[in-house]
């Protein structure tokens, strides 16, 4: 739990043709995660990548297959049965090219529709344009004849384009009368010599210009469009009903062999998947490499016997210390841990053999919010609140009803009830009554902290080879001396205790070499380096310094909370009794939702800033071992 | 805010190219390629050549030149908000409207789509568009479709009409084209008329040197009527209004174009002869504007934009020096191709 499950280094040597079954069984053991790159086997001696051409029939089969899905609907998990194997490349080949036959057929019975649909707005604008030139009582047959000298053109346009149409028109002596506009399209009668037709023909197709179909029954008067715009609807009608009948066929004819597709869709994800990150190869030969749990070893290699009979070769070796920062990290974290690790991963993954901070988050996270929150009342209320919105939010409102108890807890020991600081008597202290104290602890909390934090460090860089990190520099064993010299020196002057020459001697030493380690690692001219450590040095003391101080936000926000009550009864305390009740709970709901909000952030900022920034580096790479995927998706 | 970014441009401006460095490049043995192009700013461009005598392939030095301009405008924007903000990340924009010709181009041949995507230039955090789904559409008619549910259906909704019509490919590179430059003029209006003369000095002459060029391609190259060259060009207000523009339009040849042009533009074109020699000289002059404008006390956004153009410039001006190479070129040809850049960085 505090640190990531150790791993080996696999290179699985076999068969090219039974690398899908190879990277399936991998997949149902979902104990692999592929890594790119061969240490003992460069490009040079495996050059050829012979899954490539599979993961880009596999991705166009699955592209294919989402969309038919999307289209489909009534999608079911799979079930996956234990002997199943994985497509060869032209089993998937072929899956591919029945999935496009099918697509093709889906996307021209989707195309169709949204053809009609188009007509039909086109016909409902025809029509409102109809009843406009109606009242106009305009000849048509006599506007449209074929053998006049005047070519009129009469359709719709891209409002956007009107003006630009009109102007590069008038250049042929074209005129542009616009009589409607209907959403963005606008109806207009061009008309201009025939002799330049052609010309304005070709700039209309350019300027997606959409001829109106009138028919030549309109020709003669406009009120016959009634019956012929009646016509057209019901043929579009029918058009419609016929697209609509051909999809609902190729769902009954298709959908029981598309489960069996997507199943081989899904057997074939796992070479596909392992293809992107890289399958080298040579001749008949196909090589994976990846992480696999130490411990998973053994039946790793019990079911590659299983399925292979000896035809692979498995080499397994521990991490070099080189490649230690490309490692992925698998921890395994109990159930109730679990919704507290989005939150560190928020930050960053620990890397492989770094301390992992989830647990200490999680108790540190809490006890900083119920320190800067304590009260009985509200931490109920978040409780509840949460517990109320478990099914919605699932993990996250255990989060909620943890920080809702440990809220409650610290209200005990503050003795505060929704505010009230009279009601209870506290169980251990009144921020209240006694602020310095509370100052104190939280500044002595700081210090716990940070030294935590700093030991920890020293943990990682000793694990990670940097020994030198770990004892000299402003992080490690040589920061810690220092800080806890300059610790029991500030504690001195208070005169809480006569430590001055002990902590004055440790605070030097640490500094010093802190200092010394400073200058020796700086690569640079005399002057430079003088100055680089010179700043360096100073800036780990102003940052401890800071740092520590920094937890007095928690003592300010216990505080805080009881000045914000106070601030509420007083406005209460002026009015009569419903005031003063509607007063007091609306304050209530403000302390929670603000202030709740507010002591969340900071002590997640806290966590962030002060603690992780020392010794986590969170640029490690999350274990992601080949899966097969059985659920459906909610697309 | 103002203030870092104008400390950033004025870091940034020391990066751009002199005459001299060009020489150096050409001469330099390919085994210090790598250094002296870090040297000179191009980290992008030396990780190329890392490891490899100096061997490079040709898709790889334009993805790496466009990542390196994407770094840079990244870093520029940091402190941008607003208007000034969606201006400078639209003009990264035409990277990936080249992108979607390119996806038109591939589904129009029939490419398979892991090679239409390999010759796809990532766009990284500036990346609007799911290349992976727009590859893998069966047809033109489908990847239109979803592109007009995308970022840039306003660009692809009139592109995909005018297809229709027609089912000429030109139309639809010439309606993404136009329908990309109206929408960078449209986002710089707002800003030319807070930000002094200086965003609009480089606007101009942009969408001028656009126009001028398109118009001749398009009436002397591919001899269409002057209507239809005339709505095929950026509807803008610039120097070159509307009512000039179907005046040129009008004309039947090179030179009398030349001669209508207002006296300014006019001048800088002595003696050009050509369609490439017009572009050429033109963002020339372009240039040196963009070049006073980043070493004055212009806007800051005028102040980014310009050193956006003149890196690119110098990056064009880069990779036309290691293609020469590339190919084996004289150092003189390079050299005359320096002069006579391509005409459009689209």
């Amino acid at each position: 739990m505090f640190r990531a499950e150790p791993l080996l280094n696999i290179q699985l040597v076999m068969l090219a043709s039974e690398a899908p079954d190879a990277a399936l069984e991998l997949a149902r053991m979902g104990v692999f995660n592929p890594s790119a790159g061969m240490r003992e086997a460069g490009p040079e001696l495996l050059p050829e990548a012979p899954a490539e051409r599979y993961r880009e029939a596999w991705m166009e089969a699955e592209t294919r297959m989402s969309k038919l899905l999307a289209q489909c609907g009534d999608v079911q998990d799979l079930s996956i049965p234990a002997d199943a194997a994985a497509p060869s490349l032209t089993d998937l080949r072929e899956l591919n090219a029945w999935l496009k036959e099918i697509w093709i057929a889906c996307l021209a019975c989707h195309e169709g529709e949204e053809r009609i649909q188009e007509e039909r707005k086109h016909l409902a604008a025809l029509e409102e344009t109809l009843s406009k030139i109606e009242r106009l009582n305009v000849d048509l047959a006599q506007l449209l004849r074929g053998d006049s000298l005047l070519a009129v053109n009469i359709g719709s346009l891209p409002a956007s384009g009107l003006k630009r149409v009109s102007d590069a028109l008038s250049m042929t002596g074209t005129l542009v009368s616009q009589f409607d506009l209907v959403g963005d399209q606008v109806f207009a009668v061009i008309a201009g010599p025939r002799s330049r037709n052609d010309e304005v023909r070709g700039l209309l197709s350019q300027a997606g210009w959409r001829e109106l179909p009138i028919p030549a029954v309109l020709r003669t008067h406009p009120q016959a469009a009634r019956s012929w715009l009646d016509e057209e609807s019901k043929r579009l009608e029918e058009l419609s009903g016929a697209e609509c009948k051909v999809m609902d066929g190729m769902r009954g004819i298709i959908g029981p062999r598309l489960n069996e597709a997507r199943l081989r869709v899904e057997l074939a994800r796992p070479l596909a998947e392992a293809a992107l990150v890289g399958v080298r190869g040579k001749g008949g030969l196909a090589a994976m490499t990846g992480w696999i749990p130490r411990r998973q070893l053994n039946a790793l290699r019990a079911a590659l016997q299983a399925r292979f009979h000896g035809r692979y070769w498995l080499d397994a070796r521990e991490p070099a210390p080189d490649e230690v920062a490309k490692v992925p990290s698998l921890v395994h974290y109990p159930g109730w841990l679990q919704p507290f690790v989005p939150l560190v991963k928020s930050y960053g993954v620990p890397r492989y053999g770094e301390f992992d901070p989830t647990l200490p988050f999680a108790f540190t996270y809490l006890l900083l919010f119920g320190a800067m929150f304590g009260d009985i009342g509200h931490g109920a209320v978040i409780l509840l609140l949460a517990a109320a919105l478990y099914r919605r939010v699932g993990g996250l409102a255990w989060i909620g009803m943890a920080a809702g108890a440990s809220s409650m807890l610290f209200g005990l020991f503050y003795g505060s009830i929704f505010g009230y600081e009279d009601i209870l008597a506290p169980v251990w202290l009144s921020p209240l009554h006694d602020p310095i104290r509370v100052l104190t602890l939280a500044v002595a909390f700081g210090v716990g902290f940070i030294t935590l934090t700093l030991l920890v460090n020293t943990g990682n860089k000793i694990s990670a080879g940097k020994v030198g990190e770990a004892l000299f520099d402003s992080t490690g064993i040589a920061g810690l001396v220092f800080y806890l010299g300059a610790v029991g020196g500030v504690v001195s002057l208070t005169g809480a205790a006569d430590l001055a020459q002990p902590a004055g001697a440790l605070a030097l030493i640490g500094i010093v070499t802190v200092a010394a380690f400073k200058w020796l690692e700086t690569r640079a001219g005399w002057g430079e380096r003088a100055l680089v450590t010179a700043i360096e040095t100073l800036e780990t003391g102003i940052n401890l310094f800071a740092n520590t101080l920094s937890f007095m936000r928690v003592a300010a926000f216990s505080l805080n909370h009881v000045a914000l009550a106070l601030a509420i009864f007083t406005l209460a305390n002026g009015l009569e009794a419903a005031g003063h009740g509607f007063t007091i709970v609306l304050g209530n709901v403000v302390i929670i939702v603000l202030e709740g909000g507010i002591v969340a952030i900071q002590a997640l900022r806290l966590m962030y800033y002060e603690g992780f920034s020392r010794f986590f580096s969170g640029d490690g790479v999350e274990f992601a071992p080949l899966r097969l995927e059985t659920r459906a998706s909610k697309n | 805010m103002s203030a870092y970014l104008n400390t950033r441009v004025s870091l940034y401006a020391g990066r751009l190219w002199q005459a001299e460095y060009f020489d150096a490049l050409l001469r330099v043995p390919d085994a210090e390629m790598a250094s002296l192009l870090a040297q000179r700013g191009l980290p992008q461009l030396a990780a190329g050549y890392g490891n490899r005598d100096g061997s490079y392939d040709q898709l790889s030095l334009e993805q790496r030149i466009i990542a390196q301009t994407l770094d840079e405008t990244r870093v520029l924007i940091r402190p941008l908000t607003g208007a000034e903000r969606s201006f400078l990340i639209y003009w990264t924009a035409r990277f990936e409207v080249s992108n979607v010709k390119t996806l038109l181009r591939g589904k129009m041949s029939g490419e398979r789509p892991a090679a239409l995507l390999a010759r796809l230039t990532p766009m990284g955090s500036f990346g609007r568009l799911d290349n992976q789904a727009l590859a893998h559409t069966e047809d033109v008619g489908e990847l239109l479709r979803k592109l007009e549910a995308g970022p840039y259906a306003g660009i692809v909704r009139h592109a995909r009409r005018a297809f229709e019509q027609s089912r000429d490919p030109f139309n639809l590179d010439a309606a993404l084209d136009r329908g990309y430059y109206e929408g960078l003029a449209q986002r710089a209006r707002p800003l030319e008329t807070g930000s002094g003369p200086g965003l609009r000095t480089l606007m101009a002459n942009l969408i001028d040197r656009i126009n001028l060029v398109w118009l001749l391609r398009y009436r002397f190259n591919y001899n269409l009527p002057p209507a239809q060259v005339y709505f095929l060009l950026v509807d803008a207000h610039y120097t070159l209004t509307g009512a000039r523009l179907r005046e040129l339009a009008a004309q039947d040849s090179l030179d009398t174009v030349l001669a209508k042009l207002p006296q300014a533009m006019r001048e800088q074109l002595v003696s050009v002869s050509d369609i490439p020699g017009v572009f050429a000289r033109m963002e020339s002059v372009a240039a040196e504007r963009a070049l006073k404008i980043l070493h004055s006390g212009a806007s800051t956004i005028s102040r980014a934009f310009a050193y956006l153009i003149l890196r690119e410039r110098d990056l064009r001006y880069v990779r036309a020096v290691l293609r020469g190479r590339h190919l084996g070129l004289p150092g003189v040809d390079i050299r005359f191709a320096l002069q006579r850049a391509p005409l459009t960085v689209m």
